[in-house]
């Protein structure tokens, strides 16, 4: 693995404790009326993100996002 | 790989439910392609909490794509009397039918293409309490691409439902017929070394975390991998030969790439919940065994309207992406005749240092008197890149040899239950 992919790797490790550490205050059943709401999402428009996904898969050298496995094509 | 759908949240009935989604893409480059996809999912929604959909795409792509090829650096000579002032090339995929030159001795050449491409998708899960498996399937066939795959995922809901711990994994059986046959690589394209399907393997990887931080707040972290092996080539793209002195492109051969590609992501998001608007906001870092890294920052902006003329529960969702990357280590926009040649080399221009900026939104309503939502979105893309190498020569040393694209999107999407 380069020092680079280390980094980022450890970045994402230490958030991810980090956002476990916060998590600890615990958010009562009561307070989630905003958490329950459909926008409350890491994809909120799922249409539009998998049209999204599919233009930027064809258009640079990247892959990756919310979800694992989908289609190839020969676009890319 | 790796077009994901995702499952669109299915309002919830005693006595289950469904959902219609139909969407229209209208996608446009300036001088280049054209592509036009409607697609329709539904979605039925048991009272157990299952859930199974089903989607239908269509992609009708037409217009041109650069080729890999330089400038000729000549201009094209003046035909007597008039008339079209082109040279044809060799089509892409769709057959049939030939590409042009543009008449202006720097441009990048292009080659015209059209190609149909329908997929279908299917898609399950089912809650058992904190744990929520999900399967889904993949079939996609255009002219010269088949696409079979498969995925499964795993989601597990602990302490108090704030925290999420989400595993999965998918595979694809993929498989390249070039239109008029396989190329022989880094050669003359107009040697054919056969007509039987190349086949391409995807396997991929995924473990992600999500937490509740408060009554607004929550993140995620997300890390995938995918190995790819088989015919990962281009079949269309060619590399341009330069004359030492002149710089002049005297010929052309095929490009050829690695028969494996691994492939390494982390995505960091985060939705954050103000008094009425809601702030999106991610980060993408990727990185490659050919030397491809990439980062990606996306930020939208949800602003709740309310009530307007057009409808209710308004909102507009502008949105910013900027997009990075690093060439892959086989790049080249040319080779200088009579200099090795390497062994995998490509000049296709997605592989290069390229940037993409992103400006655009979404304005989401329902209409009275009817019980769908209706959202459009507006994106201007631009993408661009490092034109002047330092390893052209003569007069390719004059020319952008990537020049920014200009690229427009409109996005209808209509969501309503059944």
């Amino acid at each position: 693995m380069s020092p680079r992919a280390r980094r980022m790797w450890s970045a994402a490790l230490f958030l991810l404790v980090l956002a476990s550490s916060a998590g600890c205050a615990t958010v009562r059943p009561w307070d989630r009326d905003l958490l329950a709401e459909k926008k409350m999402s890491f994809t909120p428009n799922p249409t539009i993100q998998a049209v999204d996904e599919h233009i930027y898969f064809s258009k640079e050298g990247s892959t990756g996002s919310q979800e694992v496995g989908g289609g190839g094509c020969g676009c890319n | 790989m790796l077009l994901a759908t995702g499952l669109p949240a299915v309002a919830r009935a005693d006595n289950g439910s469904s959902q219609l989604d139909a969407s229209l893409l209208l996608y446009g480059e300036q001088g280049r392609a054209k592509v036009y996809e409607p697609t329709v999912r539904v979605t039925r929604l048991f009272p157990d909490g299952q859930s199974l959909s089903g989607q239908l795409g269509l992609d009708v792509i037409t217009g041109a794509t650069p080729s890999g090829a330089l400038p000729s650096g000549v201009p094209p000579p003046v035909v007597p009397g008039g008339g079209d002032n082109v040279q044809t090339m060799t089509a892409a995929s769709g057959g049939g039918g030939g590409g042009s030159s543009p008449p202006d001795s720097g441009a990048i050449p292009v080659t015209r293409f059209h190609d149909l491409r329908a997929a279908l998708d299917l898609d399950w899960q089912k809650p058992f309490g904190l744990i929520t498996p999900a399967l889904g399937g993949h079939f996609s066939r255009e002219r010269d691409y088949q696409s079979i795959g498969g995925n499964a995922k795993l989601s597990l809901s602990i302490l108090h439902h704030l925290t999420t711990l989400t595993a999965g994994a998918g595979f694809n059986r993929d498989d390249v017929f070039p239109s008029g046959g396989t190329r022989l690589p880094l050669s003359d394209s107009t040697i054919i070394i056969g007509h039987a399907w190349n086949p391409k393997r995807v396997n991929s990887g995924m473990v992600g975390f999500s937490q509740i931080l408060s009554r607004r707040w929550m993140v995620g972290v997300n890390g995938s991998l995918s190995v790819e092996d088989g015919y990962l080539t281009e079949p269309y793209k060619v590399v341009s030969l330069m004359d030492p002195s002149s710089g002049l492109t005297v010929g052309q051969i095929t490009e050829n790439r690695p028969t494996r590609r691994n492939r390494r992501d982390t995505l960091t998001s985060s939705v954050y919940h103000l008094t009425r608007d809601i702030l999106y906001l991610s980060h993408r870092y990727y990185w490659d065994d050919w030397g491809v890294t990439s980062n990606t920052v996306d930020l939208k902006y949800r602003h709740e309207l309310g009530e307007t003329e057009l409808g209710r529960d308004a909102y507009l969702q502008p949105h910013l992406r900027y997009y990075t990357q690093t060439p892959a280590d086989f790049f080249t926009f040319g080779l200088v005749q009579g200099a090795p040649v390497p062994a995998v080399l490509s000049s296709d221009e997605r592989l290069g240092p390229l940037r993409t900026a992103t400006l655009g939104a979404t304005l989401g309503f329902t209409a009275f008197g009817t019980p769908g939502e209706w959202s459009i979105r507006a994106e201007y893309i631009r993408q661009f890149g490092k034109g002047h190498p330092g390893n052209v020569v003569g007069v390719q040393r004059d020319f952008d040899l990537f020049p920014p694209v200009n690229i427009g999107s409109l996005v209808l999407a209509y969501s309503i239950p059944l």
